[in-house]
């Protein structure tokens, strides 16, 4: 009926203040590790009177390389809005049989996007790609020596990273499905609306809060997109503004002042779209969920459904993992497929490479060093925004700051971390300690946005009645809120240790020739043009990752990537 | 002396005044219900009372000692205000086994000797929930839910007792088993409550004493008796169910409707332009013909606007000039041709002129109540 005030505002004047210094402190130490780099690189594009920014957007391709990343990320957007939407729809009709197949659009994820992008250059790469040699086999295609499709073109470029982009507007869509109640669809099903009917009437207008939300999120995934530009357009000479990024600070001359100043039109719009959100959510109140009819999926007999979510992970996750496959078993890399020659050679001379199995422990152990502390603090930051609203500024500091990471690409926190952690106080470079750091900045928006969900949908009864049956809050979070939390802090754990072990952007920049992860490695076989080793690489990252959402799932049952 | 004092509470979100300078006191053992509609303050003023929220002045003392003092600058956080509080929405944690949520104000009190002597299954069995005990509240219906959070409430015996809308989750058949067992026990323990709700019938069964709210304010206290034989003001009158409404005019000696109907005011009333009086639906009678109409009482020609079979009577609503009265008619005496009457139908309709309860023209003073003197 009414809001709540939990702390005291007179009276308890000490412990308030010591609320305040500790909640304070912790906005401190974001800023510190999340500000700070993006601020560097701003201090340095604009040194010697901007020579960064003259270098940068003097150059006289700028305009191509401006109008790339943005038709890129427009287009990508399109794909992955329409593809998001329906697969959320269809999930949500999936005949009972056919349930398992919920999990197929969170999959991708799960895949490295290295390992998806190699796998789309064997497929479709013009001459010997598996499926462009197959389509050459059919009639009207039979005179072509190459193609007929060309991987490296910037509109296959854009289909992959819609692609990939596809499942994160899926998670944000079907989450908001999720809080439609299934009553809103058998009403207007009752009415008259025929299935497509109740989707377009209905249901997308419901949903217009998550895509907007959603959107904003992938758009700016769109435009620091990374690891396709890099890896496919390089053949076309395809820029984009993260690749500039990353060609200035690896090839010479090195300039990272020009780097910092390629960085600065996503970190505003970045900066732009997040206070946006935070303008157009208000207040999180209305979205508590606990106490009212939860949402129960009414199993559909769409057999539609089964058919475009299969359809999905079939071009998603299969077509692109077989090419890996084949690749990873075959002694070299070409359009005659002979399966005589399968071997598992290349996995051999993998494990023999020098490094490899080190960037494996490396990305172990960062990944999961940068997870035990996102916990803690992604908790610490939730709780400050959720239940300490009266701590206005310290509040909404923490709100923006934690949220940055997810509105700047990956690569400008890399350039950012070099930048900063090669000069004093703290000289990092070539350590493990700068890639768990910038890891941990990556992950801060995903440990807190999940705790912050599962606090809100909490709501405050649960500690209230802790809190009059004599409970200290220690103790209340302890033995009430911790424990309710459970289920979240894993699924929490499950997803950044995904997402950590196919860290590629970030990793780029921070690593050295003696501290390599998984990801950097197999983008030097890629540059050396040793195929089949890239295709055992991908393979293996895929069984890192696999293996840890195995162990996710032992601990914390089946449904901990439902949780996504 | 009061064990529980309020004064000067105020509280506001804003510019918006929730709680505005409410003076209450609650005696050792005593069952106070605080009834209001929605927004006047109720759930806050309670809140405050657990300790939930901070309000900007007044002072709350429990037993002698002040919890909250804002000139004093006290304010005692809510674990240690010794009191226990049920939820509208339950609350049970669900990590926790029936057996742990009762168990966990004793173990945070640290009362290792209750613990022994099982005073976690003696709680269950005053809400006859002790084979429950091992399961979880996701495995409980409502009832058994709130019955188990009443039992956690009471498990630690505190001072008082706090129930914030406890029965409006329940549907109504199980709504009246739980405020039965609510009564019970608090016949049986004794223990002092506050307990919120906008049900009139819940206040009436449990209180034994009345707080009435409108806007952060109380509009009338007192016994469930004394408040309905007279509610103190307009707005309580209709608040706890005195449906009918008439607004009067003086005209020379008598008094009229907006309708037009004079009525007789049977006591005296001070000189004023202007009345409000209110009727119960059962003392407001249906007549098809003037005949039956007894001697001495108003009768106000109407048409009838709705009949609903209730049981043993019709609920009736009739339109005169304007004016709805709603009013009770026995299905003994007026079933047989209710069931078929049309809309529109022409009755009349009768009251004794002692039943009216007159207000002052705002609402705000009560002139005369029916058994009162004058």
């Amino acid at each position: 009926m009414a809001m709540t005030r939990a702390v005291p505002r007179i009276g308890g004047d000490a412990k308030l203040w010591r609320t305040r210094a500790l909640y304070a402190a912790l906005v401190l130490g974001l800023g510190y590790l999340i500000v700070l780099p993006v601020w560097r690189l701003q201090s340095l594009a604009f040194d010697n009177g901007a020579a960064g920014y003259s270098a940068q957007f003097g150059r006289s391709d700028i305009g191509e390389t401006l109008r790339t990343t943005t038709v890129l990320a427009l287009s990508s957007l399109v794909i992955a809005m329409v593809l998001g939407t329906v697969l959320a729809f269809a999930t949500s009709r999936l005949p009972r049989r056919v349930g398992f197949l919920r999990i197929v659009p969170v999959l991708p994820i799960v895949m490295p996007s290295v390992a998806t992008v190699v796998g789309w250059a064997f497929l479709l790469s013009p001459g010997p790609g598996y499926l462009n040699a197959l389509m050459r086999q059919l009639p009207w295609w039979d005179h072509l020596d190459t193609g007929p499709v060309n991987v490296y073109s910037s509109t296959w470029i854009i289909i992959i990273t819609g692609f990939g982009l596809t499942s994160f507007v899926y998670l944000f869509v079907s989450a908001g499905m999720q809080n439609i109640g299934s009553e809103h669809l058998e009403a207007a099903q009752a009415s008259g609306s025929s299935q497509i009917g109740v989707f377009f009437k209905v249901v997308l207008p419901l949903l217009r809060p998550s895509l907007v939300y959603g959107g904003g999120v992938a758009l700016l995934l769109g435009l620091g997109q990374f690891t396709g530009p890099l890896l496919l357009g390089q053949n076309e000479g395809m820029k984009v503004l993260t690749t500039e990024m990353y060609r200035r600070t690896a090839e010479s001359p090195v300039n990272y002042a020009a780097a910092a100043a390629a960085a600065s039109p996503l970190v505003i719009l970045g900066l732009v779209v997040i206070l946006a959100q935070r303008l157009a959510l208000g207040n999180q109140a209305r979205f508590v969920t606990h106490g009212g009819k939860s949402f129960a999926p009414t199993g559909g007999r769409s057999y539609w459904a089964a058919f475009v979510v299969a359809l999905y992970g079939l071009f998603a996750l299969v077509l692109p993992l077989a090419g890996v496959v084949i690749v990873s078993l075959s002694p070299f890399w070409s359009e005659n497929l002979s399966w005589d020659f399968l071997t598992l050679d290349n996995y051999q001379k993998l494990f023999d490479t020098p490094g490899v199995v080190e960037s494996v422990t490396t990305s172990v152990v960062t990944s999961l060093a940068a997870v035990a502390v996102c916990v803690p603090v992604g908790l610490a930051t939730a709780t400050l925004v959720v239940r300490h609203r009266h701590l206005k500024l310290v509040r909404l500091l923490a709100d923006v700051i934690s949220a940055l990471p997810l509105g700047i690409p990956a690569v400008i926190f890399g350039v950012g971390f070099l930048l900063t952690y090669t000069q004093p106080p703290f000289i990092l470079y070539g350590t493990k300690w700068v890639i768990i750091l910038v890891y941990i900045v990556l992950m801060i928006p995903f440990a807190t946005r999940m705790q912050m969900t599962a606090l809100i949908s909490m709501g405050n009864t649960y500690d209230e009645a802790s809190a009059v049956s004599g409970a200290s809050p220690l103790t209340t979070s302890l033995r009430v809120t911790l424990p309710m939390l459970k289920p979240t802090v894993l699924s929490a754990v499950a997803l950044m240790f995904i997402l950590l072990t196919h860290e590629f952007a970030a990793s780029l920049m921070v690593r050295s020739a003696t501290t390599q992860v998984m990801g950097t490695l197999l983008y030097d076989q890629w540059s050396n043009g040793s195929y089949p080793l890239v295709a055992a690489m991908a393979i293996l990252m895929s069984a890192v990752t696999a293996a840890g959402v195995a162990v996710a799932m032992i601990i914390g049952g089946r449904n901990v990537l439902d949780n996504l | 002396m009061a064990s529980f004092r309020i004064s000067g509470l105020t509280k506001s979100y804003g510019s918006n005044v929730i709680v505005d300078d409410l003076d209450l006191e609650i005696e050792e053992g005593e069952f106070l219900v605080l009834l209001g509609p929605s927004g006047c303050g109720k759930t806050t003023t309670l809140r405050c009372l657990a300790g939930l929220e901070t309000p900007e002045r007044g002072r709350i003392e429990f037993k002698g000692d002040p919890v909250f003092d804002s000139s004093a600058r006290v304010n005692v956080p809510a674990h240690k205000r010794r009191i226990g509080m049920v939820f509208q929405s339950y609350a049970l944690w669900p990590n926790m086994t029936v057996r742990k949520n009762i168990a966990y104000p004793l173990k945070v009190r640290r009362m290792k000797e209750a613990l022994a002597a099982g005073r976690v299954e003696e709680a269950a069995a005053m809400v006859h929930c002790e084979h429950l005990l091992d399961r979880y509240p996701s495995q409980l219906s409502g009832g058994q839910q709130q019955r188990i959070a009443v039992a956690r409430g009471l498990a630690a015996r505190p001072d008082l007792v706090l129930f914030d809308e406890p029965l409006s989750n329940l549907d109504a058949r199980l709504r009246d088993q739980v405020r039965t067992e609510i009564h019970r026990l608090h016949e049986s323990l004794g223990f002092g409550a506050v307990f919120v709700t906008h049900d009139q019938s819940e206040a009436f069964a449990l209180g034994d004493k009345l707080a009435i709210m409108r806007e952060g304010r109380i509009e009338q206290l007192g016994t469930p008796q004394d408040v309905f034989q007279r509610p103190a003001t307009d707005y309580v009158a209709g608040f706890i169910g005195m449906a009918n409404r008439l607004e009067l005019r003086r005209t020379g000696a008598g008094w009229q409707t907006k309708g037009g109907v004079d009525v007789l005011v049977a006591r005296d009333v001070p000189d004023a332009p202007a009345l409000v009086a209110r009727l119960w639906p059962d003392d407001v009678s249906l007549h098809r013909d003037s005949e039956s109409v007894p001697t001495g009482a108003v009768a106000i020609k109407a048409e009838l606007l709705a009949a609903e079979f209730g049981g043993r009577q019709y609920h009736v609503t009739v339109g005169a000039n304007g004016e709805e009265f709603r009013l009770q008619a026995d299905s003994a005496t007026h079933g047989s041709w209710l069931r078929t009457a049309t809309e529109g139908c022409p009755v009349l309709i009768s009251f004794r002129a002692e039943a009216l309860h007159v207000y002052s023209e705002g609402g705000e003073r009560a002139l005369a109540s029916p058994g009162s003197a004058g």
